[in-house]
């Protein structure tokens, strides 16, 4: 039986995407590097603070990787958990791997140690730049049963690529965030089709935003990440005034579309309705060319 | 010379109030005000078609924003109260007088109402009961039902959810009563008819579809490694032992995972063929792959379930369908189906005491218990036989000198906690408090312990066929409840002597490996796994997708 990567802990996450035994955990569980934060709230905490950094090898390839673990706060960052982010991507700079990567799973900031956490988040942002302008990519894998929102999704985006299954989300602000402060009519959060279809990795992949769709499988994530170790960014300056004019054709593109399901019309794709119930192999044949 | 013809003259009376807002049957949405002013007269006694999954909520609605000075003090007979408007209607001073069966989402407004003495509650049934007395003594004089279409005759097609509609109409119909129906839509021909135009007055098409409540998905996603193991231990130690044929499944993750794990568990100790072929109950979509790998040779419905239409329809040597191909359910004659035709029964509960009574009464709530009870008891009316009912009657009647006779599987399957650390096995129920503070008669208890034949928990299941004494079941009681403060206080000694005897048997008495009992044996982990095993036939209200 195929392992679940939605349903696999982080720890279980980084085992099966590295390969076999070659994962090195630094500040593991019992060096209890926890949240100064959450003891002065009387909060449960974690000894790994919700993330596990180290490094190993990836195909043979030497690689830093890190996985935040959604069962602890959602994966919310705090204070702690974003320093051992931060100083992993830094070690990059130092041991020059092949590629760093982050097995994201996150709301955001936690919310606990707000402050802390923004800082945390901004920190990272600018580890991620300084590693991939030193030419070592960074890979997101997100398939996670929490997403990747808030400030880690604009840290995805900061990323090389973003490999994502059908059942990852990638997003600013959460499904109930936007209900909350835009009303039900905006967007209904309980309405789960409306909420894959819009943040779920299908959609993102089809927008461009994720690099590859893969199937549910921590095996389809090991494999998309073997892949992308190959890539080499293009960071001229030329690509990226050529990434932001897309972007600002989007809204042009599709800013009178009220459903995803629009958009994928848009695109050119036949009967998109049957979209979201096509497994992963099927939904890359079909979408071949056609992404935004 | 007496008149006893006053029901009939009493209902053309009705029905010449109403002439005029009719043409034939049909009468417009805009007019169901004045048609039920016009035939509804103070201290009806009134259905209102409650199930568990369609709902007459137009009719509900209009009901409740009836005039309390023309239409006042009805008395309710229906089997469900789902809908706020249901209870509205006593809210705004309709009604006054309640008999039903299962108030679930509702329970809490009702015990408040209760207590403020805006309904008088007559009794809270079982459903076979309640059906029982409509044709008794709670005969409804006007039954407001609910059906998919009708035809332009008055004839009516309820779908796959005929659920009460038959029964209702047949007690009020021929009764001299008055039946109302609200359809989704009315068609030149129906796909067939499930209930004859001359049993129907009249006919409304209400303004929305009907409400559909998908009562029994369960999103495989949310079953835990416990609720595995459980169900290892009951496929293997209730199941195979008692080659358990005939059987209904109560509504929760124990009975959803044990469902799941048929064609991969149950399939690798050589069951197939030889339990769970014949089921009384709603096609649970957690049921599906045990139907793939070809476990289920037939299904018959309370109800249907939302979503499962196509792949019904597909499975027709399963399921029991009309010659269109949708499902006809009947709640009556599946609940007789549970209780008479059924060798097992196995359900969760809140709450269990020493006798091994259950119950999932909580203050502040009157919920009733709806299936469970008859489901759950010892049908003692029966007299066919099959292994399991025999083995079971065997067991509980050894050396003692008794009329050989058998006995209904009922199994109550719960972690020894429950949500919030709430222990599931107390001294004493919270029912007796209930039954205090609303006036009831009796406790209000679910299952009770004299028809209890099994407790399975994680920690073990014990076998209450075989005690002999009440300190005896007692102890195998504490001995499953773990670390409860009921199970703490067992004495070791006693439990280890009834585990020696087998009345309590922990997993790896059963050789069941826990270190196995991972999601991984789940025939399906999410709905959408539900989906691929369908063929794609299963379409799952939005509300259980990630896709």
């Amino acid at each position: 039986m195929t392992q679940s990567y939605y349903e696999a802990s982080a720890r279980e996450r980084l085992a099966a995407v590295l390969d076999p035994s070659s994962f090195q955990e630094i500040l593991p569980p019992s060096a209890r590097v926890t949240s100064p934060h959450l003891r002065q709230l009387d909060t449960p905490a974690a000894f790994d603070d919700g993330i596990i950094v180290g490094e190993g090898r990836l195909d043979g390839q030497p690689v830093l990787a890190a996985a935040q673990e959604g069962g602890f706060m959602g994966g919310a960052v705090g204070e702690v958990h974003g320093a051992k982010l931060v100083g992993l991507l830094e070690r990059a700079l130092d041991t020059r791997p092949t590629a760093v990567l982050l097995l994201v799973e996150s709301g955001g900031v936690r919310l606990h140690e707000a402050n802390a956490g923004l800082i945390a988040v901004s920190e990272v942002m600018r580890a991620v730049l300084a590693v991939r302008g030193a030419g070592i990519p960074v890979i997101v894998l997100d398939g996670g049963q929490f997403g990747c929102f808030g400030g880690m999704g604009i840290v995805a985006r900061l990323c090389d690529t973003v490999i994502i299954s059908e059942e990852g989300r990638l997003g600013l602000s959460g499904p109930e965030v936007i209900e909350t402060t835009c009303g039900v009519e905006e967007f209904d959060s309980r309405d789960r089709a409306l909420v894959w279809r819009t943040v779920g990795g299908k959609h993102r992949t089809l927008l461009g935003e994720a690099g590859e769709l893969v199937a549910d499988a921590t095996a389809a994530f090991r494999a998309a990440a073997i892949r992308a170790l190959a890539l080499t960014p293009d960071l001229s300056l030329e690509a990226l005034e050529r990434e932001h004019a897309a972007l600002g054709q989007r809204i042009e593109r599709f800013g009178d579309c009220h459903d995803a399901v629009d958009i994928w019309r848009a695109l050119g794709i036949e009967a998109p309705e049957r979209l979201p119930l096509l497994e992963a192999a099927d939904f890359n044949t079909i979408t071949a060319g056609k992404r935004a | 010379m007496r008149d006893w013809n006053t029901q009939a003259r009493n209902r053309e009376a009705r029905l010449a109030r109403a002439a005029h807002l009719t043409q034939g049957k049909t009468v417009e949405a805009k007019d169901a005000a004045a048609l039920l002013s016009a035939v509804l007269e103070p201290g009806d006694r009134v259905c209102l078609e409650g199930n568990n999954q369609k709902q007459a909520d137009f009719l509900a609605k209009v009901l409740a924003g009836l005039d309390p000075a023309r239409v006042h003090d009805l008395h309710m007979v229906q089997s469900v109260l789902a809908l706020p408007e249901h209870l509205d209607v006593f809210d705004r001073g309709v009604a006054s007088r309640l008999d039903f069966s299962f108030s679930g989402p509702q329970g809490a407004r009702l015990a408040k109402l209760v207590a403020e003495g805006r309904i008088n509650i007559g009794a809270i049934h079982t459903y076979l009961e309640l059906f029982g007395r409509y044709f008794v003594d709670l005969t409804p004089r006007v039954s407001l039902v609910c059906a998919q279409a009708a035809d332009r005759a008055g004839n009516l097609y309820t779908g796959p959810n005929t659920e009460d509609t038959p029964t209702i109409v047949e007690a009020t119909a021929f009764k001299r009563g008055i039946v109302i129906a609200q359809v989704n839509q009315i068609v030149d021909s129906l796909p067939r008819v499930d209930i004859p135009a001359d049993w129907v007055d009249f006919v409304i098409q209400s303004p929305k579809p009907h409400y559909i409540e998908p009562l029994f998905t369960r999103d495989p996603a949310q079953i835990s490694e416990i609720q595995v193991l459980m169900a290892m231990m009951a496929i293997k130690g209730i199941y195979a032992e008692y080659e358990v044929n005939r059987l209904n499944h109560g509504i929760g993750f124990d009975t959803a995972a044990i469902e799941l794990l048929l064609p991969t568990y149950a399939e690798s100790l050589g069951l197939k063929g030889r339990i769970c072929r014949h089921w009384a109950l709603n096609p649970h979509p957690a049921l599906i792959p045990a139907i793939e790998a070809g476990f289920v040779e037939s299904v018959h419905s309370f109800g249907s379930e939302l979503g499962m239409e196509k792949y019904i329809e597909a499975r027709p040597d399963v399921f029991f369908t009309g010659p269109d191909g949708s499902m006809r359910s009947n709640r009556a004659m599946s609940q007789a189906a549970g209780h008479y035709a059924c060798d097992m029964f196995i359900g969760s509960t809140l709450q269990i005491d020493l006798g091994g009574n259950s119950s999932t009464a909580t203050l502040g709530r009157i919920a009733g218990f709806g299936g469970a009870p008859n489901m759950g008891s010892d049908a003692r009316g029966r007299r066919h036989a099959s292994p399991a009912w025999l083995k079971a009657g065997r067991e509980a009647r050894e050396g003692r000198g008794l009329m050989p006779r058998g006995q209904k599987l009922v199994v109550q399957m719960v972690e020894t906690f429950r949500e919030h650390m709430q222990p599931a096995f107390v001294e004493r129920l919270d029912a007796w408090e209930l039954a205090e503070s609303a006036g009831m008669d009796l406790p209000p208890v679910m299952i009770y312990g004299e028809d209890v034949s099994h407790i399975l928990t994680e920690e073990g299941i014990a076998n209450l066929l075989l005690c002999r004494t009440d300190e005896e079941r007692e102890q195998a009681i504490r001995g499953v409840a773990g670390y409860t403060p009921v199970g703490l206080a067992r004495d070791k000694r006693m439990v280890e002597n009834l585990r020696d005897r087998g009345i309590i048997r922990r997993p790896e008495d059963l050789g069941i490996d826990k270190s196995l009992a991972t999601r991984d044996l789940l025939a399906a982990r999410s709905v959408k796994d539900l989906v691929r095993a369908s063929g794609g036939l299963y379409d799952p209200p939005k509300r259980f997708r990630n896709w």
